[in-house]
């Protein structure tokens, strides 16, 4: 069975990675997982200066999820090359770095000092992390600092940079857009969306920060969504992300357009889950006779509300004939996309 | 130097319990519920029969327990161990729990034959080499990883003393069958109670102070039990010289190290030191701020955590 897939110039052997921050550096899993088994593997993201995290509580389970206050916790960009990068060269794994800024010009810093290393074979830029009280979601989701932005990190790397944004806007679609016409070669749809969980008898919040970043089955329904938004705006690939535990799961953020599919929250439960995602897939298309991936992408999303090609001098415009004009990238099958 | 200095030093060295976690053991098995009872207060001993490919656990080291679905709750639970032994076809791990939430509640309607996930074993146990008359120090169900401890102590030919503490003589938990298995391991148990219903009307550091001069010094300190208590163990240890390790708990996710949620501020000293040896440490993600409860523990060195900081 045909489950590769590509990310800009990057091929995948299947579309199922490991969502950042949920996998380590890819060898703490690594004895108990075939990382040659799954697509890729999206490393805990970097910053430039170490960071410690927030204070405790960090985390606090919630009905059919967990929120998570981490503060992206890492050892920097310095001993990320010197430690971390060996390791990624090892292991038998396609490896995406996640990068993280308070500001354009920290991540323009990570990618001159990255963009060239070979064992990193595609950027996921973090513009999305709920729990920092700078350069988090709420700075990324002015369209037009993401589209500057992209545009100044471009020239950076050959490797692909995939826009991971947040759920919790007004338009992600709008965003996904921004980051398309910045260059960005793939959009990451979604980061964790934003949560709350008290302690009514200590008549406290269970996280420190009070807020932190909801995950698990419970988004999932939401992730979907925001996942179908965001590829029926634009013509790169998108990584749906969201409470996907099962091969099933998966096939769902497919149906509606994703081209790959983020597992996060399942790897904590279950160190396994990203294998055992990729084995669910093969079983259900192989069920209902499918060869390819290709054959199921996109089968059950709606038709784009506005042409997805378009010059931005267009782009209040309405579309001559929405349904018809979609028609074609809704039929079914690889489409316009599969052949980038 | 102080014996807690020497402790710092050898551990600093990587020696019992350092700050580098060892390489990763651990698997994710189905494991056979095996007896499973009650054991009063709202406690219940559960059996686990787990596979051969499962590691053998050492005292003060846990796993992460997971319902098979479908399970009330998403994440698994981490669970001290409270016993191993040798079984037809691999390990019989014994623990010992409190049905107070949604997940051990649903654990506790599980009989014979049930299969439930176990991840581990995890994390770093207690430092049983440190020289020294051993002192279990237990605050209600924390007395069970102590006798799996004493165990071992045994086994080493080290008899141990057992102080344990409980608001009251009902939470001191399956209290005949932790004396039964103590005395089979050659220790001798204290009892202290806040209310005075058993032993010492009193906190199990009263009991300590009380006990402590009256044995063969020096002494080494292992202690599992509420926050509150280990703090008062910790403080007590570094008051008298006295090297006292302590079986934290945290809310955790993963239980691996990866999700970085169960974080417990190191103290000055170390954070110090970690700084200065920074090179050394490829194990450490962020500053040295925060150890993780649950691969740098969950048993710490007195010295080495923020007891101000500690809830």
């Amino acid at each position: 069975m045909d489950l590769a897939v590509r990310i800009g110039s990057l091929a995948l052997r299947n579309p199922v990675v490991t969502a950042s921050g949920t996998f380590g550096y890819g060898d703490e899993y690594a004895h108990v997982v075939d990382l040659a088994t799954i697509g890729a593997v999206i490393t805990k993201t970097v910053t430039l200066e170490p960071r410690a995290g927030n204070q405790p509580a960090r985390i606090a389970e919630t009905a059919g999820g967990m929120l998570n206050s981490i503060g992206l916790e890492n050892v920097g960009l310095e001993r990320f090359r010197r430690e971390k990068l060996p390791k990624l060269a090892a292991l038998d794994a396609t490896v995406i770095a996640s990068l993280g800024g308070e500001t354009p010009a920290e991540l323009a810093a990570l990618l001159e000092a990255l963009g060239r290393e070979k064992a990193i074979g595609a950027f996921e830029l973090n513009f999305s992390c709920p729990n920092v009280s700078k350069g988090g979601a709420i700075y990324w989701t002015d369209a037009r600092r993401l589209e500057r932005t992209l545009r100044q990190l471009k020239p950076l790397t050959r490797a692909p940079l995939i826009a991971k944004l947040s759920p919790d806007v007004t338009s992600i679609a709008e965003l996904a857009r921004a980051c398309e016409q910045g260059g960005a070669d793939a959009i990451t749809a979604v980061n964790t969306f934003v949560g709350m969980a008290l302690d009514l008898d200590a008549a406290g919040h269970r996280l420190n920060r009070s807020t932190g970043g909801l995950s698990g089955p419970a988004i999932k329904p939401l992730a979907l969504a925001r996942c179908h938004e965001a590829a029926r705006a634009v013509r790169i690939p998108v990584l749906g992300s969201g409470g996907i535990m099962s091969g099933r799961d998966a096939l769902e953020f497919i149906a509606v357009g994703a081209t790959a599919v983020q597992v996060g929250t399942a790897s904590f439960i279950r160190p396994r889950a990203a294998a055992e995602v990729v084995d669910g897939m093969r079983a259900f298309l192989a069920a209902r006779g499918i060869r390819r991936i290709a054959e199921w992408r996109g089968r059950l999303m709606e038709p784009p509300a506005t042409p997805a090609r378009r010059a931005p001098a267009a782009r209040r415009a309405k579309p001559r004939n929405g349904r018809g004009a979609s028609r074609t990238r809704c039929d079914g099958s690889g489409r316009s996309r599969a052949r980038r | 130097m102080s014996a807690t200095d020497e402790i710092t030093r050898a551990r600093a060295a990587g020696d019992p319990g350092g700050i580098v976690a060892p390489p990763a053991a651990w698997r994710q098995v189905d494991a056979t519920v095996g007896a499973h009872r009650d054991a009063g207060a709202g406690h219940r001993c559960l059996e686990l029969h787990v596979p051969r490919t499962f590691a053998r656990p050492e005292p003060g080291q846990f796993v992460q327990l997971l319902l098979a679905p479908p399970a009330p709750v998403l994440l698994p639970r981490p669970m001290s161990v409270a016993s191993v032994s040798a079984s037809a076809g691999g390990l019989t791990l014994g623990f010992l729990y409190a049905a107070v939430g949604a997940g051990t509640q649903a654990l506790a309607a599980l009989s014979t034959g049930a299969v439930v996930h176990v991840l581990g074993p995890l994390g770093r146990g207690f430092p049983l080499d440190v020289a020294g008359t051993p002192v279990l120090v237990a605050g209600g169900r924390g007395v069970a990883p102590l006798l799996f401890a004493a165990e071992a102590f045994a086994r080493r030919a080290r008899r141990c003393e057992l102080l344990f503490g409980a608001r009251d003589a009902a939470h001191l938990v399956a209290l005949a069958g932790a004396t039964a298995r103590l005395e089979s391991a050659g220790g001798r148990m204290h009892l202290a109670t806040d209310d005075g219903s058993r032993g010492l009307a009193g906190t199990v550091v009263d009991l300590l102070d009380r006990i402590a001069p009256r044995l063969r010094a020096p002494l080494v300190i292992h202690a599992c039990g509420p926050h509150a208590m280990l703090r008062a163990v910790a403080r007590w240890g570094l008051r008298h010289e006295t090297p006292a390790f302590l079986a934290m708990e945290s809310v955790m996710a993963c239980g691996t190290g990866v999700c970085r949620g169960c974080p417990l501020p190191r103290s000055e000293s170390a954070r110090t030191e970690l700084a200065r040896r920074r090179d050394r440490i490829p194990s450490l993600y962020g500053s040295p701020e925060f150890a993780m409860c649950c691969t740098d523990g969950p048993v710490f060195a007195a010295p080495d955590l923020d007891w101000e900081r500690i809830h």
